[in-house]
């Protein structure tokens, strides 16, 4: 499926309609703060990563590996894609890159959202050649089984099938099983049904760890 | 202005266009704690109020006083209005209401937001004329002044006029020590420039732990059996 067509992958900022220019703000900041630093890790996508940042198991886990954090709420794939073809990656050279943005693009299919994801792989690669991009499945979300569950587990199994083949990309499944036997998620995990709780971001961030940590020592000199 | 004529005033729930009905999860779980639970302090609003269970300051702070958290992020006057009427005020008798809303009321006015608040705390009074109220003024958002940080301060200049009206009603503003000199917000109070981080979760906790304390001492406790 060609950009033109996928509008998921067509690369499009966020427009103020808000009025206080927030979202242009965030970005313009994104790319004076990589003129700085030399990050080994970068985390971009949308909420899920921009509130990781603001609890205690980023500084525990993430910080020691000199990890960046580009995350914006409610972006979707297009939103993403966007911020990094212009200036998020220019100044620097993080060797591993993780993606996590998706769930926001309501509207749109499947496999629409997956054209989106590996969209923002290519531009990753395009402009880091020597980083490895971890791509992390997309979370089910609302309080009972819902569209949107489905949605996202579609858009993981294509994900993860279109990565297999490629050696600088790899899948991460990061759900810690949030859904129990009856088919709830929990607000203990969830509490708006969409968002992590400290406690479930530590289920979720640990393994995401391991499999960073892994990837960095692979990519030693 | 009345309520006919102000759209801020109008309950109304949030329409589930994603598809996974989260708003009305949150506001039947809402209800369902006021089943189980005796609060002696309720916080309700938007985004602003529910982040805050999110970190350590709510457990240290607030949950000691008992209180339950009734915030929904992107709720406008308008929703929080509909859920008060609809369950999330039944089976309680909060002594201290926190209320914090109206930064997302982007389709209406300064005047219609502050009136929005006004219908809220009105209702809140009158379901529970022995409780007292904590309003909090709308903080300053955006990264550099805008307009909605002029409409922001407008609100809280009329809810400051307005409120003490009403009754047993204090308003706060903690937006105060945001806003530096050169105008900027600083990315270490608001990750976003509109939501707060956990260091100024902190500051603004302890003035608004100060004064529930005051309220909170100031008023008789009930005894339970009263209650019934």
């Amino acid at each position: 499926m060609s950009a033109d067509s996928n509008p998921a992958a067509s690369p499009s900022p966020c427009q103020d309609i808000q009025g206080d220019g927030r979202w242009m703000t965030l970005h313009n900041r994104f790319v004076s703060d990589s003129k700085g630093k030399e990050p080994d890790v970068l985390f971009v996508g949308d909420s899920l990563v921009q509130l990781l940042h603001e609890f205690e198991v980023w500084r525990k886990l993430f910080s020691p590996l000199h990890a960046l954090n580009f995350g914006v709420s409610g972006d979707a794939t297009q939103h993403v894609l966007w911020r990094l073809i212009n200036g998020e990656l220019d100044y620097i050279s993080p060797k591993v890159v993780v993606v996590w943005v998706g769930t926001n693009n309501h509207g749109n299919t499947p496999e629409q959202i997956c054209g989106g994801i590996m969209a923002i792989v290519s531009v990753i690669h395009q402009k880091l050649p020597h980083a490895h991009t971890l791509v992390l499945g997309l979370l089910p979300r609302g309080k009972s089984p819902n569209p949107l569950r489905e949605r996202n587990a579609s858009v993981n199994a294509l994900v993860q099938a279109e990565v297999a083949s490629l050696s600088h990309v790899s899948f991460l499944d990061v759900d810690p099983g949030f859904i129990h036997s009856d088919g709830s998620i929990l607000h203990q995990d969830m509490y708006d049904y969409l968002h992590l709780t400290q406690q479930a971001y530590q289920k979720v961030c640990q393994p995401l760890y391991e499999r960073i940590k892994s990837l960095l020592d692979k990519q030693a000199p | 202005m009345s309520t006919e004529e102000n759209p801020a005033a109008e309950p109304a729930p949030v329409i589930d266009v994603q598809g996974d009905g989260r708003w009305m999860s949150q506001h039947n779980r809402f209800v369902q704690e006021c089943k189980d639970a005796e609060p002696d302090v309720l916080f309700v609003g938007d985004s602003m109020v529910q982040l805050m269970q999110q970190y350590e300051v709510w457990r240290e702070v607030f949950s000691p006083l008992h209180a339950l958290n009734f915030g929904i992020g992107g709720d406008t006057t308008c929703n929080v209005l509909w859920r008060l009427q609809n369950g999330e005020l039944e089976n309680i008798r909060p002594r201290v209401v926190v209320l914090w809303v109206g930064t997302n009321n982007h389709e209406h006015t300064a005047d219609q937001v502050a009136g929005g608040i006004l219908a809220i705390a009105k209702l809140v009074l009158s379901r529970l004329p022995k409780s007292k109220m904590i309003v909090l003024g709308l903080l300053p958002r955006g990264e550099f002044p805008n307009p909605l940080r002029e409409k922001n301060a407008a609100v809280n200049n009329l809810l400051r006029a307005s409120l003490p009206q009403l009754g047993p009603v204090q308003f706060i503003d903690v937006g105060g020590s945001f806003v530096h000199s050169d105008g900027a917000i600083s990315s270490r109070d608001m990750f976003d420039f509109l939501h707060l981080t956990a260091s100024a979760y902190r500051t603004i906790s302890m003035t608004l732990h100060e004064l529930l304390l005051q309220m909170l001492e100031e008023m008789p406790q009930e005894r339970r059996a009263l209650l019934v």
